[in-house]
């Protein structure tokens, strides 16, 4: 009989929401909400907390404008790193991971076929346009302008990281282990070249002199020198014993060796000796270029740009984007720097891999946002329900006993008026360590109060209804008449006030947490917008702020539509909210 | 006239008693909470003697009840102690917040009175048409957003995007100024404070708005606005002088409410905004630990909000009668 009538109580609201299409409306987005919470782990695209890398053949153009020079993201070059480039005579090749080769002629990039896997690391043009590339596992390919390819077998499995013609049938291969390949490639024949040093460091990077000569560089400060006419090898002595990564020498015998730490080698002419010269940062240098004229670039890791003009001092210019730079390609007319190994995907607009962008860190902003609902809807419901239970029996038991009851009641809700909610909050973090605890607590403690005057303003009606005396004159305990003849009666306005209350609560935890007052180390909507706030990048980031508050806003709003159809249910003279 | 008075001096005497509650419950929350406040003054190779002589100096040494005494003794007389963080006493900082937050809290109320509750009006005129879905929707969209993200929103758009206001701060840096008085009535002040009160104004708009447009419903149906109709006044005048009045009441009520919520919600738009008042204060403090700053903010802006949720039940009484019999 009495569970009965509780739940004849409880029909009633129900009926209402689904008797009113806006609370039809607001039931199902408050459900989706839920089941987004519910099942965050399987939605979410990715760890929310994960740092998310990705890698593109970047491109960069230089461009100056108002006197500034800078260098400009172009769209990326497919989806591999790109390791290396060389430009002769209106064709322009650059080479990278997994095989990749770009061609660029007419002004435009497009992406040759290639029967190679290997990570290519070199690549050097002929007179006649026909392009040896070479990479890891001892992979090296010739490329005829008729667009075929002819591979050759080398040796030994090793790394190839720098190619120079020596003439139309001989090329020089270096690498890993000093090796030192001489290529015939007309008959295909491998003669390996004798290194001085023998103590197997690697060799980055080769390039033809102007006398018939050819440089070789490498780790360690490595630098040996090949005689054209008997094809020895001697060590020659250069400033410094950093890593050398690159050397590019000009038709004009200018010439630039780049390497770690910012190492600058430079040499005019073919008559001066190699200087070093300053850097403007510490960062390792991948790739050097240098011109006819003695206009110099390095590139490197993190998008560092460096440039010289002739004579003059080295200078760090800006670029775009952080990708790490790799490889230069000097034209008549564009300079272009290309790389990219992994980078951190930081501050990326919506796009089909993440749909809600990433922050600064890299992480997912969607998954974030999905398991943000988890602490919202947890604070939400738990909050609503500690304020409705603790608020709808201080009104009840205020407004049934009256008298000196209910004035103690009333004065201690007339308390907590005048305690102001978000300062509170802040007191009670200062004093007790920020947790979801502390959070619900906070929320739950300064709500009470509008639920008890409400509910006391009813049962003081309800206490003198006829049905109430009747009881009373049966001999029913206090106890009884309040909570099995009031109760169910005041049943619809605690739903209601349930309703709104849980709106009320969510608010309040984004609140809290984008004060930084939230649980460490959780997710939630407002610590979301917390995070986007202190990093400063939500002004350009707008996919970073948009997420959290329309999420915010969707779930409040569609417990409000339900309220207001419980608000019919409940006395319809009663329009007190918070 | 008599139960009137005595109305006000029981409202006043339950302000003070509400304000004593909570300041000897801020006081037991911070013994409670904190074991040693004097740690946030330590620096590395303080000795026992020198700590105590801290202790000593700032009373901690006494029984817990004389100390209870000696604070608010120091309260009544308007000592709020001496900031750890800016070296200065209390009572200098939180004067100058205080009048931040005023002025930014109460334009932004008026103008979400001043504007929600004659549309609210206006809506019910227009029940069931379009303009009034659209209005509820409108107020509810603002009140379910939550206020630092509208502040966000409103940033990126009129102040990054646009450009057409400052994005922080109360005015634009170097400033000097002689008076309180030359520093709010400058065309660069009211500049700033555009933003920051449209925002809080439209949070707040939706109660007026909602609330007015349901009473005056309701006060429809009552008699004697059909005896003003009978009477062959202009609608107009019935919409506004009549049933408007009467539907005030509820909004009054919830304009005490919303005070009380105002000033604590004050906390997220002044970080929002770089707005240098009370509650982005309090948040500082208890960032840098600073104690006396963060206990006395909290205990002033409390009586701000009972002084205010005062005033407006005074002003209750003028709008209707029959409360000062109660």
């Amino acid at each position: 009989m009495n569970r009965s009538r509780l739940m004849k109580s409880a029909q009633e609201p129900i009926r209402a929401i689904l008797g009113d299409r806006l609370a039809l409306v607001g039931l199902a987005v408050l459900l989706s909400i839920i089941a987004m919470a519910l099942f965050a782990p399987v939605l979410s695209t990715h760890a929310p907390l994960a740092v998310n890398e990705r890698e593109e053949g970047s491109l960069f153009t230089r461009s100056v404008g108002d006197g500034q020079v800078r260098w400009q993201a172009s769209p990326p070059l497919g989806e591999a790193t790109l390791n290396a480039a060389d430009y002769r005579d209106g064709l322009g090749m650059a080479v990278g991971r997994d095989g990749v080769v770009w061609r660029y002629a007419g002004g435009d990039w497009s992406r040759l076929d290639t029967p190679l896997t290997a990570t290519l690391n070199a690549v050097n043009i002929r007179e006649d346009g026909a392009t040896l590339v070479a990479g890891a596992q001892g992979t090296v390919a010739l490329w005829t302008p008729d667009d075929s390819w002819q591979t050759f077998a080398m040796p030994e499995p090793l790394n190839v990281n720098g190619i120079a013609w020596r003439d139309a049938d001989t090329a020089l291969l270096v690498g890993g282990g000093e090796t030192v390949w001489q290529l015939d490639l007309t008959s295909g024949e491998v003669t390996s070249l004798e290194s001085p040093v023998g103590r197997g460091f690697d060799l980055n990077g080769v390039a033809l002199d102007t006398d018939g000569s050819a440089w070789l560089v490498g780790d360690r400060g490595l630098a040996l020198r090949l005689d054209p006419d008997d094809d020895s090898l001697t060590l020659e002595r250069l400033p410094g014993n950093r890593e050398l990564n690159h050397i590019h020498i000009a038709d004009s015998g200018a010439g630039l060796i780049v390497g770690e730490r910012g190492t600058l080698l430079v040499r005019d002419d073919a008559e001066a000796s190699w200087q070093s010269q300053d850097a403007p940062d510490s960062r390792a240098m991948r790739a050097g270029w240098i011109t006819d004229e003695g206009h110099a670039f390095a590139v490197g890791r993190s998008g560092i740009v460096f440039e010289r003009e002739p004579g003059g001092n080295w200078q760090l210019v800006p670029s775009d984007e952080e990708r790490h730079l790799r490889a230069l390609m000097v034209t008549e007319s564009h300079y272009f720097a290309l790389g990219s190994d992994r980078f951190v995907n930081r501050l990326a607009p919506p796009s089909g891999e993440h749909w809600f962008g990433t922050d600064h860190l890299g992480r997912d902003l969607y998954s974030q946002n999905v398991h943000g609902s988890q602490i919202a809807l947890l604070v939400g419901f738990l909050g609503a329900a500690l304020v409705v239970l603790i608020g709808a029996n201080v009104g009840l038991v205020a407004g049934y006993f009256r008298g000196r009851t209910e004035t103690v009641l009333m004065r201690t809700v007339d308390v907590m008026y005048g305690i102001p909610f978000e300062p509170f909050a802040l007191i009670l973090v200062l004093l007790f360590e920020p947790s979801l605890f502390i959070v619900i607590l906070a929320v739950s403690l300064l709500t009470w109060r509008t639920v008890a005057r409400l509910i006391r303003s009813q049962v003081l009606s309800l206490r003198e209804r006829p049905f109430v005396k009747a009881a009373r004159v049966a001999g029913a305990s206090d106890l009884r008449i309040m909570y099995l003849h009031i109760f169910p009666n005041v049943m619809p306005l605690v739903f209601l006030e349930l309703a709104i209350i849980v709106g009320v609560s969510i608010i309040a935890e984004a609140t809290l947490s984008f004060l930084g007052l939230g649980p460490p180390q959780s997710i939630s909507w407002g610590g979301i917008l917390h995070n986007a706030r202190l990093s400063g990048a939500w002004r350009e980031a707008w996919w970073w702020n948009l997420p959290p508050g329309l999420l915010i806003m969707i779930t409040v709003l569609s417990v409000f539509f339900i309220s207001r159809s419980l608000e019919l249910v409940a006395n319809p003279r009663l329009r007190a909210r918070r | 006239m008599s139960s009137r008075r005595s109305y006000l001096i029981r409202r006043v005497l339950h302000g003070f008693m509400a304000l004593f509650i909570i300041a000897t419950l801020l006081f037991f929350l911070f013994r409670l909470g904190l074991p040693d406040p004097t740690a946030a003054l330590i620096t590395e190779g303080l000795n026992p003697e020198e700590r105590e002589r801290i202790r000593a100096s700032f009373g901690l040494d006494r029984p817990i009840w004389e100390q209870y005494f000696i604070y608010l003794a120091n309260i009544v007389q308007g000592d709020f102690g001496y900031s750890f963080h800016y070296r200065a006493p209390v009572a200098d900082i939180i004067w100058e917040r205080l009048g931040n937050t005023m002025i930014l809290m109460l334009p932004a109320i008026v103008l979400a009175y001043g504007v929600g509750a004659p549309l609210g009006a206006w809506l019910s005129w227009r029940r069931g048409s379009r303009a009034d879905t659209s209005g509820i929707f409108v107020g509810l969209m603002f009140r379910s957003a939550p206020m630092f993200w509208t502040g966000m929103i409103a940033i990126l758009i009129f102040g990054i995007g646009l450009g057409w206001l400052p994005t922080s701060g109360m005015r634009t840096l170097p400033y000097d100024a002689s008076g309180f008085l030359d520093k709010i009535f400058t065309l660069d002040f009211l500049h700033h404070l555009i933003l920051p009160a449209l925002v809080v104004a439209l949070y707040y708009l939706g109660s007026p708005l909602l609330i007015m447009r349901n009473t005056m419903l309701e006060v429809y149906g009552e008699d004697f606005i059909e005896m003003a109709r009978a009477k062959g006044l202009p609608e107009r005048r019935i919409l506004y002088a009549h049933a408007a009045r009467n539907a005030l009441l509820p909004v009054v009520t919830q304009l005490a409410v919303t005070i009380g919520l105002a000033a604590g919600g004050q906390v997220v738009v002044e970080v929002v905004f770089s707005w240098p008042g009370l509650g982005r204060e309090i948040l500082n403090s208890v960032r840098t630990s600073d104690f006396p700053l963060a206990q006395a903010s909290f205990l002033v802006m409390a009586a701000f909000v009972i002084t205010l949720n005062l005033l407006v039940d005074i002003l209750y009484t003028m709008l209707d009668p029959r409360v000062s019999f109660k």
